[in-house]
């Protein structure tokens, strides 16, 4: 079994892992580092719940490999996520009961960071179109919805932005 | 706190991926498993040699049937059936013929899962191929070679109610179809997973991963492989959704944790998606012809149903309950007497089915909800009207269908069937004009009603314990997948005992901590596991004011319960806190029971409750309404669902957040099963279904806004909160209101009768096509 070495910046301190050239990002991070936040839910690119953010784009964690990830930046929901508490969006899907089982959460987390991060005051098409790839099959998608409306809705009062595009 | 929009307390570690799913659990040489699966839809196994898979480096074992202890039986089916089901039943392990594609073969154990699939490539296994029966239509035909010595079918019974012949004769109008729905399955989010690790010098076998009915499925455990119940623990970690499909006692749930035991090592087997689609419960798959009459008041009076149900390969412990359900509550929320059904459960070299939320009730409600337009289409009558004259009304409450479902009564125990459907049709706007069509667009509105029965039994635990420092811990029997339990039920008894809901932990899903439970289906959450919480929490109440009448010198009727405290009523100054009562209950605390002199003697028991509910076996029932107008292009197929409505009567909502969020979920994942998906099968018993991509689940372009209008009318008298659950009315009704609204759209009298509703399968519908 030949192994590498690959070092990135992985929630913003450096990594460095050995891994089998085969393996994914996604389980590079579940299996090595214990990050088991990124979860697997098929492993071939559909359903969006391994999804990280590599340099803030979300990206699949099970079509890269973790060779890959040489010398780039990787943000998995643990290094989303604020040392205690909730982050905005976060906060937002809570108040909004945008999940119940929780299996895609990290997932859409990661989606609406990736989204508002370029995007501060999304419209409805924009969000459904940024979560598009990542399926929930608890909630129906409308209360994740309604809670980066509700973000976006905030950001346009303090950025006092206008209407949003869509 | 009841009826309060309560936010979730799980979701601060789900939403900072720190929920602990079974793939997120390893343990200290722990080894990996990959199930070998069948290629073949029927075949004979020839010869099996793993030989070289064993000679690579890591790879432990290569199980087989013979690896399993001799004396093994087959997984029975614990749920009663029609008829004996004994020949059709499966092995864990396939021993000399696989009857289907991903029947487990043999299970290789490794250090690493990929090491395993790498193995899995080096054995060599010979199949002689058997006469493949490909769907139900072959299973009846008297010349399809036979699957077993008994042949095709499982089982055939049926009910005859009322005087269906004459209702047929002397009716005004008569009407015919045929519908079919395709198999499908829950498809949770999360795939299945176990991990198994034995303590052989002290005989404790623990398994993770199991869920939904843990109690159910480790006495099947402990019977199988001759064990004790207590040297099994069965634990239900953090789970991704079942929706029905978690809880059958599955061939993996034997042979992980056996050969866990033989290898002298823990064993993890996650399952991957591909391996999911054949291996997870299929369901649904099933025909109905259907004849129903009328009179030109409206008046519905017969049914006379002819359902054919393909339940896969093998017979499972679900055994037949889902054409059960479907023929027991066909009739649906109608007063009908004269009913007739005959049911068939055919087998076929598919995977076997088994339960998916709203199980028979999915289907029979898309058949019975398109028979009804059409007789109002015949009668010229509007769809709501006939369906608002043959409701069941309050006063005919409890209704008795006539029927039963595994052996027990179909029975509606309460109900205001006209004033949800009133309301529902109001709120609605169901007779305000459609907008029009603009080119090829025709637009639809569709109405359905359902009754479907929930909170079966028969029985469900609870025990509430209050620590010294004033914090709750609930165990209960039930199990959870994602509904919310950790939040609902503390509401339940932060009611009775006024402590802060945050301050309540709940506890579920292990039979380590719990002796008895019941576990999640059919709503039984609300309706058994919440009034279990319920009275245990009275229970704590009680001894809480007993021993505070002690500790305050007052008698009990002079306290009251409040905010946490036991306060004397005329004189709220002087009270204890929950937490002090606590503290004086504790064993071993002298201040109310103090130490004996020369013998020994009771003591307290903390300041705990615990009960054990029976439940009435035909449970209660939720009525629900679903509308929706949807815009057809029949130049395209494609159909845009422009307004949805689903309303229920749950009796009383614990937390209406979670009930719209169980409604709206539902619809969505009902909107899967009408539109997209399907478990297709060619001809020659091969699943052609692999992946998402060609298993189409909704996503978020597909499910539209869904208005959830959840109302509280009707309390179920059968128990104490009057809650009739939620978690089916949202999915139950969405291909038969979608299938009216369609045809309404259309306007020809063609109907969509078989699912999913595809946009080729629409635009076949189009006449003449543009
Ligand atoms: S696990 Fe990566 S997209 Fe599904
Ligand atoms: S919350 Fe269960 S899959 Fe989204």
């Amino acid at each position: 079994m030949t192994t590498r070495d690959v070092s990135f910046t992985l929630n913003g301190r450096p990594a460095t892992l050995t891994v089998e050239p085969r393996q994914t990002l996604a389980d590079a991070v579940r299996q090595h580092l214990g990050l088991t936040g990124t979860h697997l839910g098929c492993e071939h690119g559909v359903c969006g719940a391994c999804t990280v953010l590599l340099d803030g784009d979300a990206i699949r964690g099970c079509l890269m490999l973790a060779v890959q990830a040489e010398s780039l930046s990787i943000t998995t929901i643990e290094g989303a996520s604020p040392p205690e508490g909730l982050g905005v969006i976060q906060d937002a899907m809570q108040r909004h009961h945008a999940l119940q089982c929780g299996f895609c959460s990290p997932g859409m987390v990661l989606a609406l960071e990736a989204l508002f991060a370029h995007t501060p005051c999304p419209g409805e098409d924009e969000i459904r179109e940024a979560i598009s790839g990542n399926l929930c099959r608890c909630t129906g998608y409308q209360p994740i919805v309604a809670a980066a409306l509700s973000v976006a809705e905030k950001n346009r009062a303090n950025l006092g932005a206008a209407a949003p595009s869509a | 706190m009841i009826g309060q929009r309560v936010l979730r307390v799980e979701d601060k570690r789900f939403l900072r991926g720190e929920g602990r799913y079974v793939a997120d659990i390893a343990l200290p040489f722990m080894r990996e498993a990959y199930v070998l699966r069948s290629p073949q839809p029927h075949a004979k196994i020839v010869s099996f040699d793993a030989s070289a898979a064993l000679a690579l480096e890591g790879v432990d074992a290569v199980y087989t049937a013979a690896d399993l202890p001799a004396s093994l039986t087959p997984i029975p089916c614990r749920i009663p059936t029609h008829g004996d089901m004994t020949p059709f039943l499966q092995y864990p392990l396939a021993r000399d013929v696989v009857r289907f594609v991903g029947e487990p073969i043999a299970v290789i154990v490794a250090s690493s899962r990929a090491l395993a699939e790498d193995a899995a490539e080096l054995v060599a296994i010979e199949f002689e191929p058997l006469p493949v029966v490909a769907d139900a239509a072959a299973a009846l035909d008297p010349a399809t070679p036979k699957m077993y010595p008994p042949g095709n079918i499982a089982t055939q019974w049926g009910f005859d109610l009322g005087k269906v012949d004459d209702a047929f004769a002397q009716a005004d109008i008569v009407v015919e179809k045929s519908f079919s729905i395709q198999r499908h399955s829950a498809m949770p989010l999360e795939t299945r997973g176990l991990i198994a690790s034995y303590d052989k010098a002290r005989s404790y076998l623990e398994v993770w991963g199991p869920t939904k009915v843990p109690h159910t499925n480790r006495a099947m455990l402990a019977r199988m492989l001759g064990m004790r119940d207590g040297d099994i623990r069965f634990a239900e970690p953090d789970v991704g959704g079942s929706f029905g499909a978690r809880g059958e006692f599955y061939p993996e749930d034997i042979f992980i944790p056996y050969f866990a035991m033989k290898l002298g090592k823990p064993i993890r087997w996650i399952e991957d998606r591909q391996e999911h689609f054949a291996s997870i419960n299929h369901s649904r798959e099933c025909t109905f012809d259907v004849k129903a009459s009328a009179n030109k008041d409206g008046r519905i009076t017969a049914f006379d149903v002819v359902l054919v149900a393909d339940l896969g390969a093998y017979i499972r412990t679900h055994g037949d309950v889902v054409p059960s359900h479907a023929a027991a509550s066909f009739p649906g929320p109608y007063a009908i007497r004269n009913y007739r059904v005959k049911a068939t459960a055919a087998l076929s070299n598919k995977t076997p089915s088994g339960t998916l939320r709203a199980p028979g009730m999915f289907e029979a409600n898309f058949a019975r909800e398109q028979i009804i337009d059409m007789m109002a289409e015949k009668l010229g009558m509007d769809r709501a009207e006939i369906r608002r004259r043959n409701l069941i009304k309050p006063d005919e409450m409890p209704w008795y269908v006539g029927t039963q479902s595994v052996n027990r009564p179909t029975l509606f125990d309460s109900g205001d069937f006209p004033g949800l459907f009133e309301e529902s049709v109001s709120h609605f706007g169901w007779s305000a004009p459609l907008a029009k069509g603009e080119g090829p667009v025709r637009r639809g509105r569709g109405i359905v009603a359902l009754v479907e029965p929930s909170g079966f039994g028969p029985f469900e635990s609870a025990r509430i314990e209050i620590d010294p420092a004033g914090f709750a811990t609930i165990f209960t029997g039930a199990s959870n997948q994602g509904q919310g339990h950790e939040t609902m039920l503390p509401q339940v008894a932060a009611e009775v005992l006024g402590i802060a809901h945050d301050r309540f932990r709940v506890r579920h899903g292990d039979t380590a901590m719990i002796p008895y439970g019941g576990g999640s289906y059919a709503s039984r959450t609300a309706v058994m596991g919440a009034n279990a919480v319920h009275r245990a929490a009275l229970a704590v109440k009680a001894k809480a004011l007993a021993a505070a009448a002690q500790m305050l010198q007052a008698k009990e009727e002079e306290l009251t319960l409040d905010g946490g405290r036991v306060i004397v009523t005329a004189n709220p100054s002087r009270f204890v806190t929950l937490a002090h009562i606590a503290r004086v209950l504790t064993p071993g605390n002298a201040e109310l029971v103090p130490a004996p002199k020369d013998f020994i003697k009771d003591d307290h028991d903390g300041l705990t409750g615990e009960v054990f509910l029976r439940a009435i076996p035909s449970g209660t029932a939720v009525f629900s309404v679903h509308m929706a107008d949807v815009a057809l292009d029949i130049g395209t197929g494609e159909l845009k669902i422009e307004r949805y409505c689903v309303s229920g009567d749950v009796g009383r909502a614990i937390n209406p957040m979670i009930v719209e969020g169980q409604l709206v979920g539902g619809v969505a994942q009902g909107i899967g099963g009408a539109l997209l998906e399907e478990l297709a099968y060619d001809e020659d018993g091969n699943l052609q279904t692999g992946s998402f991509a060609d298993y189409l689940l909704p996503s978020s372009h597909e499910v539209p806004r869904i208005e959830a209008l959840v109302v509280e009318k009707a309390k179920s008298l059968s128990n104490d909160l009057g809650v009739k659950g939620c978690g089916e009315i949202g999915i139950s009704g969405v291909a038969a209101v979608l299938a009216n609204a369609i045809a309404h759209a259309l306007g020809t009298g063609a109907r969509p009768t078989t699912l999913p509703l595809t946009a080729e399968r629409l635009l076949d519908l189009v006449e003449p096509r543009p």
